[in-house]
This record gives structure tokens, C-alpha cells and sequence, in this order.
């Protein structure tokens, strides 16, 4: 655990990618057991700030613990104790579902037994029964992502990060990974991930974090960011729109009419 | 480095690999089963035995002499090692021309616990293994031949630098890998013209100045016009295995050792840089490099000039910034470049000159022109082929506008064209610069590789679009096995039918010409026919490809 207590850490992280800021001074802290959800406009950071908390992305400068462990000087120790899911996961395509997963286990070290019990039941759980001997090149965009989530929950990880995770799952998928990431936090796993259904990161989430041009806009539970905002009662939509400081939506209407 | 993790993901590339090449005709229960191959190379291994048993009973029943015996294994033994070095380097190399991003980028297990070097060594166990059989032929055929003629020991030592020379070529395709997933990650989402050249040249760059590497030609004539040619030989590494046999064949056993160390330490140093390499591109990095303004809006292009409507240009447009952010599609585009230069390679490069102030080569401009129009129409149907595929789902965005199918099948052909002739027309200056080929000649030749061009595109495109293949994945083929073989089939038609009423018009052009001294004036009555008939393909081609594309249009295939 980090110094606090806290699972994940992010302390003055700063990417630039060229001239254009990744991310900006920004200091983040997790709790054990904590769902974080990570909100913001496409291109505020979200997800390199998952990359940097996995040592995908190296940062211009600050720093970035994860269960105590600097991401930077220990990426191999972090990587085995935690769960990624990329925006756009990359797969082996041309092997099956279940070559797939063996690899994945294979590499993160499980017995033959817990292999077996933890394959079939997520494939069972995310109804990819009988779909499992099929090469994931003819998968759907659904089905490549339930196989991504697999891949990432398969070692039971201490810290899980997913980078838009319900992208093209069916509503049962959906509300499978919803239930999922409400278990392993009783169990102590900590999440963060992103998304963009603000229904659902309200739904899920212990604590939100709004993120613009790299930095912390807010930080909070729903409610607390509905007083941040002077919106009580409101849906988070308005919240969220409101504390971004989007113009009207009228006024965007309005300009795309011409 | 854990062994297990190792072979595993190994298994994982070669599976990959297999189905990924032969998935239309083996199922994957068999690619499944990686022993296959061992089984194939102990078979091959087999078969090579009893080859090379032939082969001496042969040379014993004609008694041949014993210096001749030993000339022979000599030349089987000291060929072997070169031979597996160029051999598991151009496997890969091809390899990498059809492999699209998703066989190279690292972001499938760069999350996971596995390091770059572990993905380098696996990798090339991968490569090393899918094409192990070669090796297990060779040395099979060597060791009848070393036994009965008394070179055990040097058939053990074949064994040791032929396993070398597979690391060896296997573990070079990696540092190509390496960067050109950089150059692609680099390029691939800045805009601008200069950006566009830069990513076809960087492509063409790296991947002629690899070939050249391992192929030895350009860095013994570079040595050669430094030191003589004994030397360059001794100081070319891919060499080493090959000088560390024969040294022992020729009793030198200090020199047969030093090369054998040298081999090795040859292969740890280009693994080394690999590693190297794949630590520093282990993540795809986003772009930082912007030449131009990739946000700014098209003004008029100049190919308005050449009479194209808005609609033409754009689609023109869109096919260029589309095609050369695609890495898979911008080898494409290389082929046709690297073609005319590989077709030169040999004869620019070697054989080495035995002093700087050799005379430049001359050549005659024919024998020049028919492998550069040769490569280059090969290029071009390849181009053509490829193009209809290569848009996947992507195609159906463009029908959902209003262009016709006559104005995509336009648009494709310009794209193919344009990227043959720049190949034409870089081939032919190199001709030019290096065998003093007439500027008139060369125009004349460009003048009727744009026939070929054209006739080789519109079939590409024809053949290409009833046989496309949309499957999206490593190693995307964009158009079937069955289109692949009939286009090449119907190209390679095309070319001869041209080149026959070339050379069937010959005579007739010396009998009109026959006092003039321009060879480019004697030539140009066939190269006008020959130019016509290939117009002619050229538009029956384009407007047997209209149909196919209209059908693709209407009908989406799964």
C-alpha cells in the first residue's frame, strides 16, 4: 500500500506528447478497495493516465505508485499484481478464446487446476460458451472486449484498470462487469477505470474524478460533485457539463446549424 | 527470463503466424500443434539423408578425385551457413511486407509481465522454428556427404554454425521489426505531402538497406574499394559461419575457431541490439513530430491540370492520406519502389570492382528496361490487386456518398499509377546515373511503362475486386489466394503479350530505321505498339472492374 493507505497514487504527474499536454500536475490518490471512476471530454486525459499507472506511458515528470510500488523504477512488479484493459485492445487474433486466456494465464503464473477453474467460469459468466474454440478474429467488437476483461481479471489483480470497459458489450455483458466490479470490491480490489456513460459511473463508483486538459477539475462522491457544481437534484450529465464549463447545449446546436 | 513463459509465447507467435498464412486451408487443430513442423523436419531431415547419400554414391561410382570430393564439400558446407543467413532473413523480410501493425505493435502483451527481451527471444524462437525444416534438409544432405568423405568433424561444426546462422538471420528481422514499428508509429497520423513521401521513402529505406545488409553484396563492394576483396570477405560478418567451416576444411583450426567465437559473438550483438531496440519502442509512441499542418483544410490540387473534377481529386486525396497512414498498405506502396532496385541491386553492387578506377558498367538500355517494366507492372498489379480489399469496412463509407463505382474504380487506378510510375521513374534515373542510359531512352521507357502501368492497375483492380478479401487481422491479404494467383497469372500474360509484339515489331522497325544510330528511334515503332495494346488492357480492365465494385457496393460481404 502506498504511504496512506492508498492503493494508487499519482503525485504532479505531467506528460507532454510534444507540445500537446497529456496530462498536467496531476495528483490523484486511490483507496483500498475504492471504484474510481475517471470522467472527461475525449482527450482530457484519461487515458494516459491509466498508461502512466501501469508504466505504459513514461511522465515528462512526477511520479506514480501503485500498492507501494514506484510504476516507474518497478513496471514488471506492477504489472503483476494488477488488471489492465486498454481503450482499444489488442489481441492475438488469430488464436481461439481459450488459447488466449491459456497464454495469459500461463504468463501470469497460474496452476494448470486454477487455470481451468477460472477460464471456464468467466466463459461462462460472460456467455462465450461454445464461442470459446472459435478464432477471435471472427469475433464481434463485444465479444473481443468481454476476452480483453477476461484477460485482465483472469489472476485475481489487486488493482484492476479499465479504460473504457463497457465498449461494445451487450446489456447483460454490461451489467455482468457492473456486478463483477461491485464483488471484487467487497473483496478489496481496487478499481479505476474511465468512461464516458455517466449513468453508470454514478451507479458503480465510490468516488468520481473529472478530468480536463490533464488536470483534476473534481473530485468526489456524486453527490458531493452535485454540490460542487450548486446543482443538487440534478442528473450528473448537468453536473458534468456544468463543472467542464461546456457552453450551452443550445448554443452547440445553434453553431452546427449554421 | 523464465523458459516456460518463453516457449509459451512463442507458441503463441507461431500459431499465430500459421493460421494467419495458411488459415483458408488448414484447420486449427493442426496449427495448433506446433510439433508438426518437428515432424516435417525430421522427415526433410530424412529425405536430405538419403539425397545426400545419392549424391556421394554418385561421386564414389564415378571415382571422383579426392581434391574434387573435397571441392565439393567445400562448396556444400561453406554455401549452407550464408545460404540460412539470407534464407531466415528474407523469410522474415517477406513476411514483414504483408504484416500489418497488428503483428508487430507490442501493445497486445506490453501490459503484461513480459519484457522485451523475452518478446525478441520468442519472437525469433518463432521464426527460427516455423522454418526450421530447411535447416533440418540441409543438414541431413550434409551429413552422408561429411561422414564418407572424412569430414565428420566438420559436419559437427556445420551443425553448430548452421543453428547460429537460423538465430542469426531469425534474430535480424527483429531489429527491422523494431523500426519500422517506430517509423510507423512516427508517421502514421501526421498529415501533409512531405509526410506522405517521407513515410514511403522510410519504409523503402529501411527495408533495401536491411536486404542489403544481409544479402553482403553492398557492404563487400564497400569494403572491397577499401581494403581488396580478400579482405572484404573476412570482414563481412554474415561470412563468418561460412569462413569458420571452411577454415576447419582447410585445416586451419585456430581460424575456424576465432570465426565460430566471431559467429557467435555476431548473433549476441545483433540480439543485443534488438533488445535495445524493442526496450526503447516497447510502447507505441503518439506522435510528436508535425511537419505540417495536419488540421489545415485541401486547397486546389494540380491535379486539376490533367483535367480531374473536385470529386476525382478528393477521392485521389482520401486514397493517398488513407493508404500512407496504414502501414500495411504503405509496404504496399513500397513494392513497386523496392522492385527496380532490387532488379538493379545485383548488378550495381556485384561483382566488386578489383580497383576504384574500374571503368563505370555499361549496359544495354534493353536488358535494363525489361526487369525495371517487369518489376514495376508487377508492382502495380500488386497495388491494383490489393486496393479494393485494403478498405475493409471502410468502402462502405464511400458508397454511402454520391460517387459512382466508375469514379472509385478511377480513383484507385490514379493511386496505383502515380505510386508505379514514381517507382518507374526512380529506377530509370538510377539507370541513367549509373549505366549512362540516354536521357531520350529513359523517356521513351517511361513513356511505355505507363502503358504497362496502367494495363497492370486496371487488371489488378479487375481481378482485385471480384476476389477481394475484407478479413481484417496480423496479416491482412486483401485479396484472396485464388485472386492473388489468377491476377499474377493474367499480369505476367499481359507483359509477355506485351513484349512479344515488342520484339515480333523489331525487325520490321530495323528494316524502316535501320540507317538511323538512335536505338530509342529504332525502338519506338514496337514501343508505340506495344504501348497501344497495353491501353487497350488498360480499358477493357477498367471497365471490367466497374461491375465487381458495384456488386461490393450493393452487397455487403461478411
Amino acid at each position: 500500500m502506498g504511504h496512506n493507505g492508498s492503493a494508487v497514487e499519482a503525485e504532479h504527474l505531467t506528460k507532454f506528447y510534444g507540445s500537446v499536454v497529456g496530462l498536467s500536475d496531476l495528483s490523484l490518490s486511490v483507496g483500498r478497495g475504492e471504484v474510481r471512476g475517471l470522467l472527461g471530454q475525449n482527450g482530457s486525459g484519461k487515458s494516459t493516465l491509466l498508461k502512466s499507472l501501469i508504466g505504459l506511458i513514461h511522465p515528462t515528470s512526477g511520479s506514480a505508485r501503485v500498492l507501494g510500488l514506484d510504476v516507474q523504477k518497478s513496471p514488471m512488479e506492477v504489472r503483476r499484481s494488477v488488471g489492465y484493459v486498454p481503450e482499444s485492445p489488442r489481441l492475438y487474433e488469430f488464436l481461439t478464446a481459450t488459447e488466449y486466456l491459456d497464454f495469459i494465464a500461463d504468463v501470469r503464473g497460474l496452476s494448470f487446476e486454477e487455470k481451468k477453474e477460472r477460464v471456464s467460469r468467466l466463459i461462462q459468466a460472460l456467455d462465450l460458451e461454445g464461442k470459446q474454440g472459435d478464432t477471435i478474429s471472427g469475433y464481434s467488437q463485444g465479444m473481443k472486449q468481454k476476452v480483453a476483461l477476461m484477460g485482465a481479471i483472469l489472476h485475481r489483480p489487486r488493482v484492476l484498470l479499465l479504460d473504457e470497459p463497457l465498449n461494445g458489450l451487450d446489456p447483460k455483458s454490461a451489467r455482468v462487469v457492473k456486478e463483477l466490479v461491485h464483488s471484487l470490491a467487497r473483496d478489496g480490489v481496487t478499481t479505476v477505470f474511465s468512461t464516458h456513460i455517466l449513468e453508470i459511473a454514478e451507479a458503480i463508483c465510490d468516488r468520481l474524478t473529472i478530468l480536463q486538459n490533464g488536470r483534476v477539475l473534481a473530485e468526489g462522491t456524486a453527490q458531493e460533485l452535485r454540490e460542487k457544481a450548486g446543482l443538487l437534484g440534478s442528473g450528473l450529465e448537468d453536473v458534468f457539463l456544468k463543472l467542464t464549463g461546456t457552453k450551452g447545449v443550445e448554443d452547440i446546436v445553434e453553431a452546427l446549424m449554421g | 527470463m523464465r523458459a516456460s513463459v518463453l516457449l509459451k509465447f512463442a507458441k503463441v507467435l507461431l500459431v499465430s503466424r500459421l493460421r494467419g498464412t495458411r488459415r483458408s486451408f488448414v484447420t486449427n487443430a493442426i496449427t495448433s500443434r506446433p510439433i508438426i513442423i518437428g515432424l516435417i523436419s525430421v522427415a526433410l531431415f530424412v529425405m536430405g539423408l538419403g539425397l545426400g547419400w545419392a549424391t556421394i554414391s554418385i561421386l564414389i561410382s564415378a571415382s571422383t578425385t579426392a581434391s574434387a570430393m573435397g571441392q565439393i564439400v567445400f562448396t556444400v558446407f561453406g554455401g549452407i551457413p550464408i545460404f540460412l543467413i539470407g534464407f531466415f532473413f528474407s523469410m522474415g523480410l517477406l513476411w514483414e511486407l504483408n504484416a500489418s501493425s497488428e503483428s508487430e505493435t507490442t501493445d497486445a502483451i506490453n501490459w503484461l509481465p513480459i519484457s522485451p527481451s523475452e518478446y525478441v527471444l520468442a519472437s525469433t524462437l518463432s521464426t527460427s522454428y516455423t522454418y526450421s525444416p530447411l535447416v533440418a534438409i540441409a543438414l541431413g544432405y550434409a551429413l552422408p556427404i561429411g561422414v564418407l568423405t572424412g569430414y565428420t568433424g566438420a559436419f559437427i561444426l556445420l551443425v553448430g554454425v548452421s543453428l547460429i546462422a537460423m538465430f542469426t538471420g531469425s534474430v535480424g528481422v527483429e531489429i527491422l521489426r523494431s523500426l519500422l514499428a517506430r517509423a510507423s508509429s512516427a508517421f502514421s497520423k501526421v498529415g501533409g505531402n512531405a509526410m506522405v513521401v517521407m513515410r514511403i521513402l522510410g519504409v523503402v529505406v529501411i527495408l533495401v538497406f536491411t536486404q542489403a545488409l544481409f544479402s553482403g553484396f553492398l557492404v563487400v563492394r564497400i569494403i572491397s574499394t577499401l581494403v581488396g576483396d580478400i579482405a572484404a570477405t573476412v570482414a563481412v560478418p554474415v561470412f563468418w559461419p561460412t569462413l569458420s567451416i571452411t577454415s576447419l576444411l582447410g585445416s586451419d583450426l585456430l581460424a575456424a575457431g576465432v570465426y565460430s567465437l566471431l559467429s557467435l559473438g555476431f548473433f549476441f550483438l545483433l540480439a543485443y541490439i534488438a533488445f535495445a531496440l524493442r526496450s526503447r519502442f516497447w510502447i507505441t509512441a503518439p506522435p510528436s513530430l508535425h511537419f505540417s499542418g495536419s488540421s489545415s483544410l485541401s486547397g486546389a490540387s494540380k491535379l486539376r491540370w490533367f483535367g480531374l473534377s473536385n470529386l476525382s481529386i478528393a477521392l485521389v486525396r482520401r486514397e493517398f492520406r488513407s493508404a500512407t497512414r496504414r502501414k500495411e498498405v504503405v509496404r504496399l506502396m513500397a513494392i513497386p519502389l523496392i522492385l527496380p532496385v532490387m532488379v538493379l541491386f545485383p548488378v550495381v553492387f556485384s561483382p566488386a570492382p578489383s580497383s576504384t578506377s574500374a571503368p563505370p558498367v555499361s549496359v544495354n538500355p534493353l536488358l535494363l528496361a525489361g526487369p525495371l517494366l517487369f518489376g514495376v507492372g508487377l508492382g502495380a498489379l500488386f497495388l491494383g490487386l490489393t486496393s479494393i480489399g485494403q478498405e475493409g469496412g471502410r468502402l462502405w463509407n464511400i458508397g454511402s456518398l454520391p460517387v459512382g463505382e466508375a469514379m472509385i474504380v478511377k480513383s484507385k487506378l490514379m493511386f496505383a499509377s502515380i505510386i508505379a510510375m514514381i517507382g518507374l521513374i526512380l529506377g530509370l534515373a538510377l539507370a541513367v546515373v549509373v549505366f549512362h542510359m540516354s536521357i531520350f531512352d529513359a523517356f521513351i521507357f517511361s513513356g511505355l511503362g505507363l502503358t504497362v502501368v496502367l494495363a497492370e492497375s486496371s487488371l489488378g483492380i479487375t481481378v482485385g475486386s471480384r476476389y477481394a478479401d475484407f478479413s481484417e487481422g496480423p496479416r491482412p491479404r486483401f485479396v484472396t489466394i485464388a485472386g492473388s494467383i489468377i491476377g499474377s497469372v493474367l499480369g505476367i500474360i499481359l507483359m509477355s503479350v506485351m513484349g512479344v509484339v515488342f520484339v515480333l515489331m523489331l525487325p520490321f522497325s530495323l528494316l524502316l530505321f535501320g540507317g538511323s544510330t538512335s536505338l530509342a528511334l529504332i525502338e519506338s515503332l514496337p514501343f508505340l505498339l506495344a504501348g497501344m495494346i497495353g491501353l487497350i488492357f488498360s480499358r477493357i480492365g477498367y471497365r471490367f472492374a466497374i461491375g465487381p465494385v458495384r456488386g461490393i457496393l450493393t452487397e455487403i460481404p461478411n
